[in-house]
C-alpha cells in the first residue's frame, strides 16, 4: 500500500514545491517564520473542508454547499453562544452534529431522491446562505465567547492547534479510505456504480455517508472560522466550496470518481494557499486572485485529461520510450 | 459508371482484433435492386463487416469497389456521401427532436439568410413519409414512436439522402409481427426501385420471406457466397453451423442429485412470465433462447435485481425472497453479468479490489480491512485461475478480456457462492480464453457449485450444459437433456418452441 501512496503523492507534492519555489523567488517575506506559520493557519480551514469534498468526489459526487454551510453554522453557533446562553462545551458537539445532519439531508436527497449532487448542493449553496441571513437580522455577531479563540490560536508544545487538527484528520481519513470497508466501498461506488450494485454494495447508503462526512468536516471548518474571528457572519465562507474542490482536483482526485488519494488533497490545498499567499505578498488585488484560482482548477483538470498526450510529450522531450507503467501506477487506487 | 458491375463489392477483406480474426478474406457482392441476406451466428464477423462498409473502421487488407472502382471509406461521413446508409441496432435518431428534424439533421434546408426553412423541412419530410406509406406526422417527437417507428425514421433518413445502399443490422430483433411485415413491405418497394439492401440477421425464419440471395459467414469466413446456397433454411443452418463443432468443449458432467435451486412459475414485471426449472448440485443448466427471450430477465430475478411478482424461488428446499442483490449474495448466489465492462469490473481497482468487492465483510478484522489477507487470497485465486500475474499490480483495464472475465468469476469464488449465473461468459474473448473458461466451469461444478449458463453461442450452450431450459417470450417451455438436442433443434426451438412439440407446452 505504501508504494502506491507514494506514487500518487509525487505529482501534487512536486506541484506544491514548484509553486513554493516560484513564490519565494518573487518575495523575501514568503519564507519568513511568521509567514509560514500564518500559512498553516490559513490552510487549515479549507484543507479540513477539502477532506469532505474529496470523499464526496471519490464517490463520484460533488459538494458545492460547504461555503454556505460554513456561514449558516457560524450563525447558528453565534446564536447558541451569544443569545441562547448554551455553554461552549455543549455548543461544539451540537454544531458538529448539525453539520452532519445537514450533510445527511443532502445525501438522502441526492441518493434516494435521485437528484444529481451538483443540483442538490447548488440548491443548498443558495438556501444555506439565505438561512444564515435569518439569524440576528442578517447581521454578523461578534465577541461570541472568550474561550472560543484558543481553539484556533492556542499551541500545543509550540505547534499551532490547527496544524494538529490537520495531521489528525488527514491521517484518519487516509487510514479510513485504505483500511476500512467503507473506504473501499466509496472507491467502488465512484469507480463503477453499476458493478457496485451487482456486488451487493449499498450504493445509496455509501453516497449518503460521504455527504455526512462532508457535513461534519464543514462544521469543523465553521468552528475554526468562528474561533479565528470570534464571530459568526452570514458572509463567511464565500467560494470556500470551490477552494475545497480545487484542492481535491489539484491533488489529483478524478471528478469521475473512484480515483485519488486524500493526502494529495492536502498538497492541493497547500498549493492553492501558497499561490494566494504569494499573490497577497506581491500585493495582487483579490479580484485577480480569483482569476488565478479559476486557472489553477482548469490546469489541474487539464493535466488529468491530457495525461496520455503529456506522457508522449514528456518522453519526446526526455528522449525516452514512453512508459505505460507510469500511467498505470498513477491511476491505481 | 459501369452498370454491369455490382454497386458495392468487397474483395478479400480482412480485419483482426487483438486475439480474434473477425473477417478473413471476405468477399461480398451487393447488386442494385436486390435484398442480400448476410447470415451467421453471433461472433461470425457480421458486425465487423458492417462497420467496414459504413466507414466506422478500416479493413486491415483487401479492397472495396464501388461500381467497379476501388474506393476508401475513411469515415462514416464518407460512407454517407457515397450513398451508404446504415441502420444500426442502436438507432442514431435524436429522441427529443421531431421526425422531420431527424430526417434532415445535419442537412437542414436553409434560406439565403441562413435561417432554417421549416415549411420546406416539414413538406419534404411529409412527402418522404407519405411515399414510404409511414403514417406519422413530421412534427411527432421521434422518441415517442415505438421501436419499429423509430426504425422507419432511420430508413426514411436513408431515403432523404437518396442512399443507393441501405444496411440493416438485425432490423427485426425488437419488432412485433405487424411491424416486421410493414418493414418488409417497405424494403421490397425500395428494392423494386433499385436500392441495394444488405439485410443482416441471424433469424432464419425471415430469410425465406424477404431475402433474394444470401452470404453466410462462419468464424469470420464466407462459407457460402451468393448463388451457392438456395434460400432454403435447412441448407442455411448447415452452412451457418458447420461440421465438427463441439470438439473444443472439454465438458465434464458433475451433476449430482440434490436439488439446490428451484424456480416455480416465476414472474417479474420486467418480462419473465412463467419460469419453472430446477438446478442440481454440480449441474450446468443452460438457458436457451434468442435475444430478448427473457433469459437475462430470469437471471435478474434469481439475483434479486428484479422483484419477483409471482411464483416461488426455493434454495435447498427453503423458500427465499431476495429484495436486493445483497440478499442473493448472502444466500450464496452470484452473477457474472453479460457486459463485464459496464456491470462487472471496477477499472479503478487492481485484481484484489475487484475480487474481494462482493465479500468485503470476510476481510474485516476488528473493524478494519485485513489487507494482507486480501493479498493472499488474491494471489491464490490469480494463480488457481491462471490470471495474468500482472493483475495483482495493475488496474484491470490493462488486462485482456479473458483475464478480466476470470477476475469477475474469481470474485464469486472469494464470496464462496454456491450458485453462479454466467451471462454470456465467453462473449468477446478469444478461443484460448474460452477454453480456459470452459475448464473453469468444469472445476466449479466439480467443487459442487451449480451454474446457470446463458449463452447466445448455441454450440457452447449445448456442449457445456447438462440440461437446457428453452425460454421464449419470458416462458420456460420445457427443460431437456442437452445431449438430446442438436444445434438445429435448439435454433428452431428457441425461435419457435410451440411449433415443434406442441404437446409439451403448458397452456
Amino acid at each position: 500500500m505504501k508504494r502506491i501512496v507514494d506514487v500518487q503523492l509525487i505529482g501534487p507534492f512536486a506541484a506544491m514545491l514548484i509553486v513554493a519555489v516560484i513564490v519565494s523567488l518573487t518575495t523575501d517575506r514568503f519564507l519568513s517564520v511568521g509567514n509560514l506559520s500564518n500559512l498553516s493557519l490559513q490552510v487549515s480551514i479549507v484543507a479540513l473542508i477539502a477532506i469532505g469534498a474529496t470523499v464526496v468526489i471519490f464517490a463520484a459526487g460533488i459538494d458545492l454547499s460547504s461555503g454556505s454551510m460554513v456561514a449558516l453554522l457560524t450563525m447558528i453557533f453565534a446564536e447558541m453562544l451569544k443569545f441562547q446562553g448554551i455553554p461552549l462545551a455543549f455548543a461544539l458537539p451540537l454544531i458538529l452534529l448539525t453539520g452532519a445532519l445537514l450533510g445527511l439531508m443532502l445525501g438522502l436527497v441526492t441518493a434516494y431522491g435521485r437528484i444529481p449532487s451538483f443540483i442538490t448542493t447548488l440548491a443548498a449553496l443558495i438556501a444555506f446562505r439565505g438561512l444564515a441571513l435569518t439569524f440576528n437580522g442578517g447581521a454578523p455577531v461578534f465577541s461570541l465567547d472568550p474561550a472560543l479563540e484558543p481553539i484556533f490560536y492556542a499551541r500545543l508544545f509550540g505547534i499551532p492547534l490547527p496544524f494538529l487538527y490537520l495531521v489528525f484528520f488527514y491521517t484518519l481519513a487516509a487510514f479510513a479510505m485504505n483500511h476500512t470497508r467503507l473506504g473501499r466501498e466509496i472507491y467502488a461506488v465512484g469507480g463503477n456504480p453499476a458493478a457496485a450494485v451487482l456486488t451487493g454494495i449499498d450504493v445509496n447508503r455509501v453516497r449518503t455517508i460521504t455527504f455526512v462526512i462532508a457535513g461534519f468536516m464543514t462544521a469543523l471548518g465553521a468552528i475554526l472560522m468562528s474561533a479565528r474571528l470570534n464571530s459568526g457572519s452570514p458572509n463567511y465562507g464565500q467560494t470556500l466550496e470551490l477552494q475545497a474542490i480545487a484542492a481535491a482536483v489539484v491533488g489529483g482526485a478524478s471528478l469521475a470518481g473512484g480515483r485519488g488519494n486524500v493526502l494529495a488533497t492536502l498538497m492541493g490545498a497547500m498549493t492553492i494557499v501558497i499561490v494566494q499567499n504569494g499573490l497577497n505578498l506581491n500585493a495582487v488585488p483579490s479580484s485577480v486572485q480569483n482569476v488565478v484560482l479559476g486557472l489553477i482548477i482548469l490546469l489541474a483538470v487539464g493535466i488529468d485529461r491530457w495525461r496520455p498526450e503529456l506522457s508522449v510529450l514528456l518522453s519526446r522531450l526526455l528522449g525516452r520510450p514512453r512508459s505505460t507503467g507510469a500511467v498505470a501506477a498513477n491511476k491505481t487506487v | 459508371m459501369n452498370d454491369t458491375a455490382p454497386l458495392w463489392e468487397l474483395v478479400d477483406v480482412c480485419k483482426a482484433y487483438p486475439g480474434v480474426v473477425a473477417n478473413d478474406r471476405v468477399c461480398l457482392r451487393l447488386l442494385r435492386g436486390s435484398i442480400h441476406g448476410l447470415l451467421g451466428e453471433n461472433g461470425c464477423g457480421k458486425s465487423t463487416l458492417i462497420k467496414t462498409l459504413s466507414g466506422v473502421q478500416q479493413p486491415d487488407s483487401g479492397s472495396i469497389l464501388r461500381s467497379g472502382r476501388p474506393v476508401r471509406i475513411d469515415d462514416p461521413r464518407t460512407a454517407r456521401e457515397m450513398g451508404v446508409a446504415t441502420v444500426f441496432q442502436e438507432f442514431s435518431i435524436v429522441p427529443t427532436l421531431s421526425v422531420a428534424e431527424n430526417l434532415f439533421l445535419g442537412n437542414l434546408p436553409v434560406s439565403r439568410l441562413g435561417i432554417v426553412d421549416w415549411d420546406r423541412v416539414h413538406s419534404d419530410a411529409a412527402a418522404v413519409l407519405d411515399d414510404m406509406g409511414f403514417d406519422v406526422s413530421p412534427q411527432t417527437v421521434a422518441g415517442e414512436l415505438s421501436v419499429g417507428g423509430q426504425q422507419l425514421v432511420e430508413i426514411a433518413k436513408a431515403l432523404v439522402r437518396n442512399a443507393g445502399m441501405v444496411i440493416l443490422d438485425e432490423p427485426t430483433a425488437a419488432l412485433g409481427e405487424e411491424e416486421i411485415e410493414r418493414l418488409h413491405r417497405l424494403l421490397r418497394t425500395m428494392r423494386d426501385r433499385g436500392t441495394a439492401i444488405l439485410y443482416v440477421s441471424h433469424r432464419l425464419d425471415e430469410v425465406e420471406r424477404i431475402v433474394d440471395e444470401v452470404t453466410i459467414l462462419r468464424n469470420g469466413r464466407v462459407v457460402r457466397g451468393s448463388g451457392e446456397t438456395g434460400i432454403n433454411v435447412a441448407e442455411i443452418v448447415d452452412a451457418m453451423v458447420g461440421e465438427n463443432i463441439g470438439e473444443h468443449y472439454p465438458k465434464v458432467c458433475n451433476a449430482g442429485d440434490e436439488i439446490v435451486l428451484e424456480a416455480r412459475h416465476l414472474a417479474t414485471a420486467s418480462g419473465v412470465i412463467d419460469a419453472s426449472f430446477t438446478l442440481r448440485r454440480g449441474e450446468v443448466l443452460g438457458l436457451g433462447g434468442v435475444l430478448g427471450s427473457g433469459r437475462t430477465e430470469i437471471a435478474r430475478a434469481l439475483f434479486g435485481t428484479d422483484r419477483i411478482t409471482a411464483g416461488k424461488l426455493l434454495l435447498r428446499g427453503d423458500a427465499v425472497r431476495f429484495e436486493r442483490e445483497i440478499d442473493a449474495i448472502d444466500a450464496g448466489m452470484a452473477l457474472v453479468p453479460e457486459n463485464r465492462k459496464v456491470d462487472g469490473l471496477f477499472f479503478n481497482f487492481r485484481a484484489g479490489g475487484n475480487i474481494t468487492a462482493a465479500a468485503l465483510p470476510r476481510l474485516v478484522r476488528s473493524g478494519l480491512l485485513d489487507l494482507a489477507a486480501e493479498r493472499t487470497a488474491t494471489r491464490e485465486l490469480v494463480r488457481d485461475l491462471e490470471i495474468s500475474p500482472q493483475a495483482e499490480h495493475k488496474t484491470v483495464d490493462f488486462l485482456s478480456g479473458g483475464n478480466q472475465q476470470k477476475i469477475v468469476i474469481a470474485r464469486w469464488l472469494f464470496s464462496n457462492a454456491q450458485v453462479l449465473i454466467l451471462d454470456e461468459p465467453t462473449q468477446g474473448i478469444d478461443i484460448g480464453a474460452k477454453i480456459a473458461a470452459y475448464t473453469l466451469i468444469n472445476e466449479l461444478t466439480r467443487a459442487g457449485k451449480s451454474i446457470v449458463l446463458i449463452s447466445s453461442d448455441h454450440d457452447e450452450l449445448l456442449a457445456m450444459s447438462d440440461r437446457i431450459a428453452i425460454v421464449h417470450h419470458g416462458v420456460v417451455h420445457r427443460t431437456v437433456e442437452a445431449s438430446s438436442l442438436t444445434h438445429d433443434d435448439l435454433v428452431r426451438a428457441s425461435a419457435d418452441p410451440d411449433e415443434h412439440e406442441p404437446g409439451e407446452v403448458a397452456a
